[in-house]
């Protein structure tokens, strides 16, 4: 099994982007997405990120798994917040609902409200997907430190997160040689008695020698660094990062985009889900 | 017999606390990969991985086992294709798991002063109450995601917490046994 984070974008446009841009997309995406109910803004949202999705260059074929649970994941969860909401839509009252029949045996209405308020989730999540992937996929992990360094996180917390990326790929083969070793000792994950309690038991012959042989072997990494007089002055990083004229201009754009919205949230009816007439019982 | 291992300071952030972090998160992010389904559920699966959060908070301290939580689960994500940040609030609520765990010396600190198997049942009860309290923070899903509070509690808090449970009560002690006889082996 493959633990380490796949750099699938190597050589797009959106990997040439300073990282930092991938960071900001995603929050500036996610908070202007979560103002958004009418579907026709969504979809132009979705239009986006379908948009800065193909910029990252990631083949579909090394992905389908992932949009194949994310769809999975996302459409059960709409459903079953559609049930157990009770059909009920934020912002308009239940006798303003426009019901077309009830669920047998749970008596959720389903209404044109309700409909159009779980299709703007989905796309909604699809959009939100959209636009997470490619920080999965086209971000150069090496770059994680130092574009949080940047992006103002203290330099202490940068550097952990900078070495927890590389300590993956070490501490993955220290996880395959304990599973291997407990094998050939005959242990069998997946079977014996016990239930639950008994199968979470047996895991520990996998995990806490892996925990504890990483928690020892860390004391030299420690060593390195006391000896480097580690955190006694500001630190420097190795990638320079800099935003050039189209990373600027991509973060107007985003920038505008979230003010819009939140702008739009306040004086329209965007946060409000949108139900065309002609889905309207006669 | 010494007590746990707690950083002079409980939110100094020195070399050992940054490398500590670091580790707990890279193992968490690889390690959640394991489930163990719970029987008589349909979506309900016990991570063994998830113990570490309580366990690195409750022996490192509380900005180790926000760490772990935080960037472990935001690595697994990561690894996953889900993305670093899609679900953050979810990696919030893993971070504070493991904070409100490494606080244990504020309200079990005649415990963890006690023997071998009240500082192992001192982790379980840390991580249990760490558990029920920060996945709390799940309920932010009723204003990012548009759930309903029925939806939240039945699909994301209880089965969560439940599955975290049982890693937790099963494991954190057994983590515990085993790291407090190398730890004194190493003087820390």
């Amino acid at each position: 099994m493959n633990y380490t984070p796949r750099y699938l974008g190597r050589g797009s446009w959106l990997s040439r982007r300073d990282p930092r841009l991938i960071v900001l997309t995603v929050v500036c995406f996610v908070f202007t997405a979560i103002q958004v109910w009418d579907l026709r803004l969504m979809l132009v949202l979705a239009l986006i990120s379908f948009i800065y999705y193909r910029s990252a260059g990631i083949p579909f074929r090394a992905v389908r798994r992932q949009w194949a649970f994310v769809l999975f994941f996302v459409s059960l969860l709409v459903l079953v917040n559609g049930v157990i909401a009770g059909g009920r839509v934020p912002r308009i009252p239940d006798d303003q609902l426009h019901v077309y029949l009830y669920l047998p045996l749970v008596g959720t209405p389903v209404s044109a409200e309700s409909l159009m308020y779980a299709l703007t989730q989905l796309i909604r999540f699809l959009a939100m997907a959209g636009v997470g992937f490619p920080l999965a996929f086209a971000m150069n992990p090496a770059d994680f430190g130092a574009t949080f360094a940047r992006l103002g996180i203290p330099d202490r917390f940068a550097f952990a997160i900078d070495l927890t990326f590389r300590f993956i790929p070490s501490l993955a083969a220290d996880l395959q040689t304990t599973i291997d070793a407990q094998r050939v000792r005959g242990m069998e994950l997946d079977k014996g008695a016990g239930g639950i309690f008994g199968r979470m038991r047996r895991q520990g012959p996998i995990l806490v020698p892996t925990v504890v042989n990483a928690i020892v072997g860390a004391e030299d990494t420690i060593d390195a660094m006391d000896l480097r007089a580690f955190g006694t002055g500001p630190r420097s990083w190795l990638r320079e990062l800099r935003f050039d004229r189209m990373d600027r201009i991509v973060l107007v754009l985003l920038v505008l985009m979230l003010v819009s919205a939140t702008i739009a949230g306040f004086t329209t009816s965007s946060a409000r889900v949108w139900v065309p007439d002609a889905i309207l019982p006669g | 017999m010494s007590s746990m291992s707690m950083p002079r300071s409980l939110w100094g952030v020195d070399s050992r606390v940054i490398v500590y972090a670091a580790i707990g998160a890279a193992l968490y992010g690889i390690l959640l990969t394991f489930q163990v389904p719970v029987p008589g559920t349909k979506d309900v699966s016990a991570r063994p991985a998830f113990a570490l959060v309580p366990f690195f908070g409750y022996a490192f301290g509380p900005v180790v086992g926000f760490f772990t939580g935080f960037v472990g689960n935001a690595v697994g994500d990561q690894i996953s294709g889900w993305g670093l940040l899609t679900s953050w609030n979810w990696s919030i609520a893993n971070g504070l798991v493991g904070l409100i765990a490494g606080l244990a010396p504020m309200y079990l600190a005649s415990m963890i002063g006690g023997s071998l198997m009240n500082r192992a049942i001192a982790g379980a009860i840390a991580g249990t109450v760490g558990v029920v309290v920060g996945f709390l923070f799940v309920f932010t899903d009723m204003a990012l995601s548009g759930y309903d509070m029925n939806t939240v509690i039945s699909t994301e808090y209880i089965p969560v917490v439940i599955g975290n449970l049982v890693s937790t009560i099963i494991l954190v002690p057994v983590l515990v046994y085993a790291w407090e006889p190398v730890k004194e082996r190493m003087g820390r």
